[in-house]
């Protein structure tokens, strides 16, 4: 495997991580509920993850757990700002810093240990393939739920009703209302469903890529995963482009350096998040980037 | 609306809403006496006290299942943040950038926008000051070195900053995420100068800069720990203060958060107003940076910042961007950083675990977002 | 009307700040250094420790931590322990609040804490401040020192290990930053190896984070693409790159303490820190009354050549074969009759002379470098 190819496969791999928090904010935002606090709720599904997974010594049973573990964190979300209309923004971070100082404490008997991670399946036939076999078929078994998510989250968007329940309440919740919905009910399911994949996503992390846990070890990525989501503009196949590229940003550092290719170590380290600033501006410049009404709203601030 | 056309920018202060409903003072106090009388005023001080009971109650429940005394804790948390030796100046030092940064999110939040870059703008707030720092040495006297320091500090942040609204503005580019990404960019610009161009070649390898030179260093005052950034943090606060609630430029940043069309269809320069928050707000952050630097740290390092600018952001948020009351929850936080090392030295508690205390405290009045008068 | 009301409350606000500034200046002054003979230390009972990172981390800080309890049953002192303190000034908090608790004697044990202990230590003649880095370049006053060990000692035989599995002539290491004892490290690494293969090359991946799970990860992977068979690591958390090598079935070599328990088909050898031993010759120089002017009151090298070092060569693996572990123990039994590895001729990898032929750098001019040597890729 020469070192493209290796970019692009720990890419994926990587990617993978900030892709599900991303298609969860994706979820999310549609319905119009901004979720800062994807780190946290990454944080605490790595944990729950690892911590099960450690303890029943089944990697999949720690999956379920991250799910449940993300889905805790998003339900404090989203009651704090569906019921009690708390500020979207001010209450993702201050669950970014309760899942931080929980996790940390709760998790300090799990730091160093390993788990008996997810296997890495290479599908038959698939990862034969010369150059796409081995970048897109021989990973653990998340990432190939997540290459099946992705067009489930677009039809069910864009081609069922739910979607489009999910979609109204985002732009115009009072017409919601007024079809007999309850938006309140409709935010609170997009906001719980989106934490849970972040759930996965620290599951991803955790017992699916390196086995390990550590406190703060998100370092930032829930957060990428949010900006991952103005970059796509709210579509899911542009999330997982997005996600994928930060992912092969990642990698490309380490297989540029390990290839002797002399690089400024900080210099790769900005570039990710450069290349997604520079995408908000192309994107914006073409139009592209118009938000869910209700989002708007929410991201504006009303002191 | 018809309040806008009727009102000049001449007497800005007729809006603020709080005025609008109370005339006077005394009719306000009034007022209030005769609300908190009323069972529903009682009902509502009740509420606001069992969501924070209830919020450190589970703070308890965590330090319980860390089998250590809540009510130990508690005390610890006092004693270390109010009563220990030196822990008063220490807070106030340590709430300076945290102060400076949340002002930064409170003035653009009057023209509607969100700054989340509290922590990038004060890194490159850090960063410019040193560099400015370090080139002048020992060429100028103390406080033009001090006045450098800080026009490097606050342009920076103010660039920082400014580049958000700017986006915002030409674009569309949600300043909210833009801020963020300029958070991880402001670090990894520092970590670069820190560990090639300007470390310090006599560091030991160490990275970090050059010290400043002891008289760029920000004088203490009245023989204590605390130096010349507090007065010049309290000046800038009370600046701000006066900036949102006085001038007319605080007025047409309040209209325009208020409305924006309504701005622009009564001939207020939106774009450049936004603009302008988001550099003020920037520059605010880039400031406390450099009085950071030049009163606490002396020389930058790697890390310095600790989170304080997302801190802010929540202290922002706990103050509703009142100055008064942003200056009040910088300071509360900042008890709650300096505690954290009693509870680890007494109880053997995580030193994370006032990461969890903070956020409790922040959640309640998220809870109580509902009834905003029960909240702060 | 509300004229009056605005000027009201702005007065209000005014006070607030007058009596906070009034209160400000009764403020108690930092207590001045006395002219006594005898060392404020002598005789002390409490000794602080404060570490970056959890004390369960299987690493650098819990090889501190278990220090610490050793320290605490064998001097039967009182040992405050402050973990997961961050390179802030947090860690003038904490210090401040071991002072308040009765400690004499502060170990700040992380490479970032040195501008904060020298600070403190300035300012607080009284009580006695070690860093652990041994970096510190000025004057030291009297209540400072610092110390560390030649780590690249036991890197270097780790090196050898490498050199003698690999088949690819190719080792990875994945580090966070150039600092100078993670360019020791490398080049000591490189080195050994030659000894035993002398075209093994290292290639290195910089992560720019002390402990990033998924960027060691990356690296690690990256370097096993690029044909590593043997991985090792200086990052403040191992267990990733270690995962990473037993999931891919290539070699690794430790560092910080010995994880043979994890990969035991893969581990070779590696680093393992001892600090017990210098921590109480510390304290009982200073309980003593004997610090300032000591071999601590300065920077404190530990060397095998001098049988203090604090990094010790972990039990070897079962993929090391008898004959190479002969060779390794001769080598270190070399090292500690006063061999370095450092021995000219060296080459940096751009060409320029590190060593002289014949020469051997001092721990001194070692703590300096910045160049990789001859060999080693990055």
């Amino acid at each position: 495997m020469n070192g493209f190819e290796q970019a692009l496969t720990t890419g994926i791999e990587g990617g993978t991580i900030i892709l599900y928090p991303a298609l969860g904010e994706l979820i999310g935002e549609r319905a119009g509920v901004v979720n800062l606090g994807m780190e946290g709720c990454m944080l605490a599904g790595a944990l729950s993850a690892f911590a099960v997974g450690a303890i029943t010594g089944s990697a999949w049973l720690g999956v379920l757990a991250g799910i449940g573990g993300g889905a805790v964190v998003g339900l404090a979300h989203a009651w704090l700002v569906v019921k009690r209309h708390a500020d979207q923004l001010a209450s993702g971070l201050v669950l970014w810093f309760l899942a931080l100082g929980l996790t940390s404490v709760l998790g300090a008997n799990y730091v160093s240990q390993t788990v008996t991670p997810l296997p890495v399946i290479n599908v038959t036939g698939l990862s034969a393939i010369p150059w796409i076999g081995p970048i897109f078929f021989e990973h653990d078994s998340l990432v190939y739920i997540s290459y099946f998510l992705v067009p489930l989250i677009g039809w069910a968007l864009y081609r069922t009703r739910i979607g489009l329940v999910l979609r109204a309440t985002g732009e115009r919740p009072e017409v919601v209302s007024v079809a007999g919905r309850r938006p309140e009910l409709v935010q609170m399911g997009a906001v719980v469903l989106g934490a849970a994949l972040a759930g996965i996503g620290g599951a991803q992390l955790s017992v699916g890529y390196v086995d390990n846990w550590f406190d703060d070890m998100t370092n930032g990525y829930g957060f990428i995963a949010v900006a991952v989501v103005l970059f796509a503009a709210w579509r899911p196949w542009l999330v997982m482009i997005g996600a994928y590229l930060f992912g092969v940003a990642l990698a490309a550092a380490g297989v540029l350096q390990a290839h002797g290719i002399e690089v400024n170590q900080y210099v790769l380290d900005a570039l990710p998040y450069f290349v997604t600033l520079v995408a908000l501006v192309a994107l914006g410049r073409s139009g592209g980037s118009r938000a869910p009404e209700g989002l708007t709203k929410a991201l504006t601030n009303s002191s | 609306m018809n309040v806008l056309s009727t009102k000049t920018q001449d007497e800005p202060k007729l809006l603020a809403p709080e005025e609008l409903t109370n005339p006077t003072w005394s009719s306000r106090l009034t007022e209030v006496v005769t609300a908190a009388i009323s069972t529903r005023g009682l009902r509502r001080l009740g509420v606001a006290l069992g969501v924070y009971v209830v919020c450190l109650g589970l703070f308890a429940l965590l330090v319980l299942s860390q089998k250590a005394n809540p009510f130990g804790v508690f005390n610890s948390i006092f004693q270390s943040a109010l009563f220990s030796n030196g822990s008063i100046p220490e807070v106030i030092l340590r709430a300076v950038p945290i102060v400076l940064a949340a002002l930064a999110v409170s003035v653009p939040a009057r023209a509607g926008l969100v700054n989340v870059g509290g922590e990038g703008q004060l890194i490159m707030g850090a960063v410019a000051a040193t560099g400015v720092g370090v080139y002048l040495g020992n060429s100028v006297p103390g406080f033009i070195g001090w006045i450098c320091m800080g026009v490097a500090g606050f342009g920076a942040g103010a660039v920082w900053g400014g580049l958000a609204g700017l986006l915002r503005v030409l674009v569309n580019a949600n300043e909210a995420v833009t801020t963020l990404l300029l958070n991880f960019i402001a670090n990894d610009t520092m970590l670069y100068l820190l560990y090639q161009p300007w470390k310090d070649p006599t560091g030991g390898g160490q990275p970090e800069s050059r010290p400043l030179s002891s008289h760029e260093v920000l004088p203490r005052l009245f023989g204590s720990s605390i130096n010349l950034g507090v007065i010049i943090a309290m000046v800038a606060a009370l600046v701000v203060w006066y900036l949102l609630k006085r001038s007319g430029w605080g007025f047409a940043l309040r209209v325009v958060g208020g409305n924006q069309q309504a701005a622009s269809r009564a001939g207020l320069p939106v774009n450049r107003l936004r603009i302008s928050s988001m550099a003020v707000g920037g520059g605010l952050a880039g400031l406390g940076g450099m009085l950071y630097l030049a009163g606490t740290q002396l020389q930058l390092l790697p890390g310095g910042t600790a989170t304080y600018g997302y801190i802010a952001f929540l202290a922002a948020f706990l103050g509703r961007h009142d100055p008064f009351k942003v200056v009040l929850a910088g300071l509360l936080f900042a008890a709650i950083a300096v505690s954290a090392p009693g509870l680890q030295l007494s109880y053997g508690l995580d030193g994370n675990v006032v990461d969890a205390l903070l956020a409790f405290i922040v959640v309640a009045p998220l809870v109580l977002s509902s009834r905003r008068k029960g909240a702060f | 009307m509300k004229r009056k009301l605005n000027h009201w409350s702005r007065r209000l606000r005014l006070t607030s700040l007058a009596v906070l500034a009034v209160a400000l200046s009764g403020l108690p002054i930092a207590s001045v250094a006395s002219g006594a003979t005898t060392e404020p230390w002598a005789k002390a009972t409490t000794v602080g420790f404060i570490t970056v990172g959890a004390n369960t981390d299987e690493g650098y800080n819990e090889a501190v931590y278990s220090a610490s309890l050793k320290v605490a049953s064998d001097l039967h002192v009182k040992v405050l322990r402050a973990a997961n303190v961050p390179e802030t000034q947090q860690v003038t908090t904490v210090m401040q609040q071991m002072v308040d608790d009765g400690a004499k004697i502060i170990f700040a044990t992380s490479y970032g804490y040195q501008s904060y202990a020298y600070a403190f230590a300035k300012s607080h003649p009284k009580i006695l401040v070690l860093h652990q880095g041994g970096t510190y370049t000025s004057k030291f006053p009297a209540n400072l020192g610092t110390y560390f060990g030649e780590a690249y000692d036991p890197v270097s035989l780790g090196g050898m290990a490498a050199g003698s599995v690999t088949k690819t002539n190719k080792l990875g290491f994945v580090y966070a930053f150039p600092i100078p004892q993670t360019v020791d490290n490398v080049d000591a690494f490189e080195l050994g190896a030659q000894k035993i293969d002398p075209k093994a090359v290292t290639y290195t991946v910089a992560t720019s984070e002390w402990c990033d799970p998924l960027k060691q990860k990356s690296a690690a992977t990256a370097l096993i693409s690029e044909g590593a068979d043997v991985l090792t690591q200086h990052q403040d958390c191992q267990s990733t790159v270690i995962e990473a090598a037993k999931a891919a079935k290539v070699y690794v070599v430790g560092y910080h303490y010995d994880a043979q328990s994890l990969d035991p088909s893969g581990w070779l050898t590696g680093s393992e820190w001892n600090w017990a031993p210098l921590y109480e010759s510390i304290i009982k120089t200073a309980q003593a009354g004997k610090f300032t002017g000591s071999k601590y009151n300065a920077n404190f090298i530990g060397t095998f050549a001098s049988g203090d070092n604090p990094l010790q060569l972990a039990p070897f693996g079962h993929a090391v074969t008898s004959a190479v572990k002969t060779k390794i123990l001769a080598a270190e039994a070399k090292l500690k009759a006063g061999g370095s590895i450092f021995t000219g001729p060296i080459y940096c990898n751009n060409g320029k002379l590190l060593v002289p032929a014949g020469k051997v750098a001092t721990p001194a001019a070692i703590n300096q470098f910045t160049c990789f040597v001859k060999g080693v890729v990055g």
